[in-house]
């Protein structure tokens, strides 16, 4: 297989300089946060997709996932909240996901998006706890348009803009309603 | 109150006496001036800590931004971190509501996703790579 996900580890470090991304954020996230995230502070883990296809491995993109705990920023009662969880309601954030620009409209974004939601899945199935949504903040419009194409919410209309999806639907044993 | 004013120099009792009036306070509304600029300086620190930036515009197009250091660094900082807690408005906890109420109906996109999900057969898509200049 040329295409292998990888946690990102130290052995990783000379592969990060070459990463493209019109966004600067996402760029300097990966090149100057995310090792750290990942096994220092253990606040995030970041997935990198390695193309070994030309031998020398090359990083075509990444995803970062976190625990995210969603709260209320006031204490007035909502009606609309009665029939719902209490807060906060735990969740896994899909923190960062990019594909470097030399390589984009090839359907990598698709299948990392869709190796993030597997791993949320394969832990809400099987992991030690439970939780409820899964969430990410769209860093602009084409971002958002990829997330609601997946079924995505967005929960505001500025950008960075906050955009949930319910994973109880999509565990098996559990009902909807 | 006295703390507070033993701590202002003279041209900061000026800034704040001129900020009093334009705000339509009276001279004895020193707690209630300080109240209003506490209540509009914590809305703008929370826009900076969500990494959104503050424009002033008018009609016919001109922008100015708010821009002062301790912003921009809520800003760096917010667009840096992970964030563990997200704090939603009262709006964004209407919307999560009817999400979470609502009937789940998948888009074809989501329903394709978790199909590829449960294939043995899952490969991901061959890159090709623009020649290096």
């Amino acid at each position: 297989m040329a295409l292998r996900l990888e946690p990102l580890n130290r052995s990783h470090r000379p592969l990060l300089a070459d990463f493209q991304n019109p966004q600067a954020s996402l760029v300097d996230y990966l090149q100057r946060y995310a090792l750290r995230h990942a096994e220092k502070d253990l606040l995030a883990r970041t997935y990198l997709a390695l193309d070994t296809a030309m031998g020398t491995p090359r990083l075509a993109g990444y995803f970062s996932l976190a625990t995210v705990s969603v709260e209320r920023a006031s204490v007035v009662r909502l009606p609309e909240l009665d029939r719902l969880p209490r807060f906060p309601i735990p969740g896994i954030l899909l923190a960062r996901l990019a594909v470097d620009t030399r390589v984009r409209g090839q359907g990598l974004g698709r299948y990392l998006f869709e190796e993030a939601l597997g791993l949320t899945l394969q832990l809400a199935q099987t992991g030690p706890v439970a939780f409820r949504l899964f969430v990410t903040d769209a860093i602009d419009a084409e971002a958002a348009r990829f997330c609601q194409h997946f079924g995505l919410v967005p929960l505001g209309d500025d950008f960075p803009c906050r955009m949930v999806l319910d994973l109880r639907p999509l565990l098996p044993n559990r009902s909807s309603t | 109150m006295s703390r507070f004013q033993a701590l202002t120099n003279a041209v900061l009792d000026a800034e704040l006496e001129q900020l009093r009036a334009r705000l339509g306070l009276e001279p004895n509304q020193k707690a209630e001036l300080l109240r209003e600029m506490a209540a509009i300086a914590g809305w703008v620190a929370r826009q900076a800590e969500q990494g959104r930036r503050i424009e002033a515009r008018r009609a016919d197009g001109e922008v100015e931004p708010l821009a002062h250091p301790v912003l921009e660094r809520l800003r760096t900082a917010a667009e840096q971190l992970v964030s563990a807690r997200l704090a939603l408005s009262d709006a964004e906890v209407q919307r999560l509501a009817a999400v979470l109420d609502g009937g789940f109906d998948p888009p074809p996109a989501l329903r394709a996703a978790l199909a590829n999900l449960a294939r043995a057969d899952r490969r991901p898509p061959p890159l090709h790579w623009p020649p290096a200049a």
